[in-house]
């Protein structure tokens, strides 16, 4: 191997990190949204007390029997749908030993070589410095049971660990990508979309506190070297259950293995597979284990379980529940709304319900940048302010039609339609209640006429201003009039304004 | 996990793989009689191969031909954590309590 040898290491010095490419791999964990456990009838919910929901079959009783939860199959199949996965017409179960006390059984129920999902693909946008949208080919999604929480001492005095099971047994759902990301910033795009689409489907609610969406990232280097192209170890980044700690973790772990490499010249032949956790206080990755190959965990049939078959019509009444996807809906709203990919994203980012207010209001008042810009910025940041859903939001679609329609014909400004919805918000009343506790009243041309008279007797200097070329001067004027009359509009008054002092 | 044919199973590092595995600890002698005891079981299982069997048959992984047992997604009383708890080796009356874990931070 020579790593050791000098001229070698020397040579290893010139190769610039920028020159090698990342290769990543991620294995995701979504718990899947069902009321009760993948093979009993305990509860899923988070955050009871310590044990208070299991049975003899997640605890692992001898003499127990685990039977499959239907809607923890059929949210499978929707997501493999959703992924564009070949849906297996048999799928089986498996165990998978290893020892820990989180694990009563001492094996996890998980599926090995028929996987309830088989290949499939998602599509990202692209990402900063990457022009192209990227293909990224999932490999399978498996069904398989949580896990319990193990709450370590930290005091290091040695104190016992406790255990909660009431996570055991709850069902998730393990998505296996191809190595095909190329970037920290490309995995947290895939992780963004996934999390995105499986909350659009009602598969996962995703919530990453909660730890409902954690994930695993496989990666290694691509480094030229002389004529050839040298691959790093590959090293697998546990438990990661933040979308920073994905981007932080992969970003230091790839420039941690290049100087590795660059120190003592080890390829992907010379080593194992490690398996390295991310601390989020210190920012690095330290090393956990070296991975077991796949045989110690000693997969085999899980006798206690028969394989379910899955039916053609059952995949196709589960394909036509499905609904719009995310990229479904960029693309209407681009295409056929006229929205800017950005505001595209935005607005799709919010979820279904947003996108669903969107095209109500847009189609109501036919005028979609007009419903994209209340939307987008008024809605959404009352919605951020109050920490409330769209379900939420007092006012309805068709109320905040009648108010655009209001401010689309130009009957109120931007400014006192914003007053209008603050007050429809604080209130709960439609748009013409709250017009009218507003006191705003049309304003007629002979009111207009008397107050821009008024404003010019009582402005001289800012209209020698304005006549002596400062245009903008106008403003002010302006300012004063929405004082002494909110009503006024301030286009009219501007048109009114500039046509008496140039005349 | 090679093993070749002409050795015999018992005195391949394999038997103290599969009990490291497994947790049990065994002696040099019980490491013995388990590998003879292995291999009388492979002796014996390995008669099958004798089988013919074509090449459409699809591989078979349970007793059972029956497929699809399946139930609803609904809740049904889980066992109050008192008696659960009866059955730990060791407990708080809220936890489970085992000998500290360790992880192995050395980087
Ligand atoms: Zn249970």
């Amino acid at each position: 191997m020579n790593h050791a040898s000098n001229p070698q290491s020397t040579n290893r010095r010139v190769v610039r990190f920028d020159q090698s490419e990342i290769i990543i791999g991620l294995e995701v964990h979504v718990q899947l949204d069902t009321d009760s456990k993948l093979f009993c009838g305990c509860s899923t919910r988070f955050g009871g007390a310590a044990n208070s929901q299991t049975c003899v079959v997640c605890t692992g009783m001898p003499g127990s029997l685990p039977v499959i939860n239907q809607h923890a199959l059929e949210l499978s199949i929707r997501a493999g749908l959703s992924l564009n996965c070949q849906i297996a017409q048999s799928t089986k179960w498996d165990r998978k030993n290893y020892f820990y006390p989180d694990l009563p059984k001492g094996y996890q129920i998980s599926q090995f070589d028929q996987p309830i999902c088989g290949p499939g693909y998602l599509d990202i946008e692209a990402v900063e410095n990457s022009s192209q949208p990227r293909r990224i080919r999932i490999e399978r999604a498996h069904l398989e049971e949580d896990a319990g929480k193990s709450i370590h001492d930290e005091s290091n005095r040695g104190q016992n660990s406790k255990i909660d099971l009431n996570r055991t047994g709850t069902p998730l759902l393990e998505i296996v990508t191809q190595p095909d990301l190329r970037s920290a910033a490309e995995a947290k795009s895939f992780l963004s979309e996934l999390k995105l689409i499986l909350n659009y489907i009602d598969v996962s609610d995703c919530n990453m506190q909660q730890g409902n969406l954690r994930c695993d990232a496989n990666v290694n280097l691509h480094i030229p070297f002389g004529e050839e192209k040298i691959a790093t170890p590959i090293v697998e980044i546990k438990n990661l259950n933040s979308f920073r700690a994905v981007e932080r973790s992969i970003t230091h772990e790839a420039q941690r293995q290049f100087e590795a490499w660059q120190e003592n010249g080890f390829t992907i032949a010379d080593a194992p597979k490690q398996t390295r956790g991310w601390n989020d206080h210190t920012q690095s990755t330290t090393l956990q284990r070296e991975k077991e190959d796949s045989a110690d965990y000693r997969y085999f049939p899980d006798p206690d379980l028969i394989a379910v078959k899955i039916e053609e019509v059952q995949i196709q009444q589960i394909k036509s529940q499905l609904g719009s996807l995310p990229s479904d809906l960029r693309k209407l709203l681009i295409e056929r709304y006229n929205l800017k990919s950005a505001d595209a994203t935005v607005m799709v980012s919010q979820g279904r319900g947003v996108v669903n207010y969107f095209l109500e209001v847009a189609d109501g008042c036919e005028n979609s940048r007009i419903a994209n810009n209340w939307i987008g910025q008024e809605v959404l940041r009352q919605l951020n302010e109050s920490n409330q859903t769209i379900d939420q939001y007092p006012v309805s679609p068709q109320q905040f039609t009648e108010l655009l329609k209001l401010v689309i014909a130009g009957t109120l400004d931007q400014t006192r339609g914003k007053e209008v919805l603050n007050e429809m918000v604080e209130h709960c009343i439609s748009s013409q209640e709250a017009i009218k506790r507003l006191g705003i009243k049309p304003v007629d041309n002979r009111e207009l006429v008397t107050l821009c008279e008024k404003l010019i007797a009582e402005n001289q200097e800012v209209i020698e201003q304005i006549q002596s070329g400062n245009a903008k001067a106008i403003g002010m004027l302006i300012g004063q009039a929405r004082k002494l009359n909110p009503n006024a509009n301030p286009g009219l008054i501007k048109e009114m304004l500039s046509k008496m002092i140039s005349s | 996990m090679s093993n070749s044919p002409e050795q015999p199973i018992a005195e391949q590092p394999i038997v103290n793989r599969i009990a490291k595995l497994a947790r049990i600890h065994l002696d040099q002698q019980q490491l013995e009689s388990s590998g003879n005891k292995l291999e009388q079981i492979l002796d014996f299982v390995s008669q099958l191969e004798q089988v013919e069997i074509s090449e459409d048959v699809s591989p078979f992984f349970g007793a059972i031909e029956s497929v699809n047992a399946i139930r609803e997604d609904q809740l049904t009383p889980s066992v109050s954590r008192e008696k659960i708890l009866d059955n730990a080796p060791e407990s708080d009356g809220e936890f489970y309590l085992v000998p500290p874990v360790f992880r192995n931070t050395d980087s």
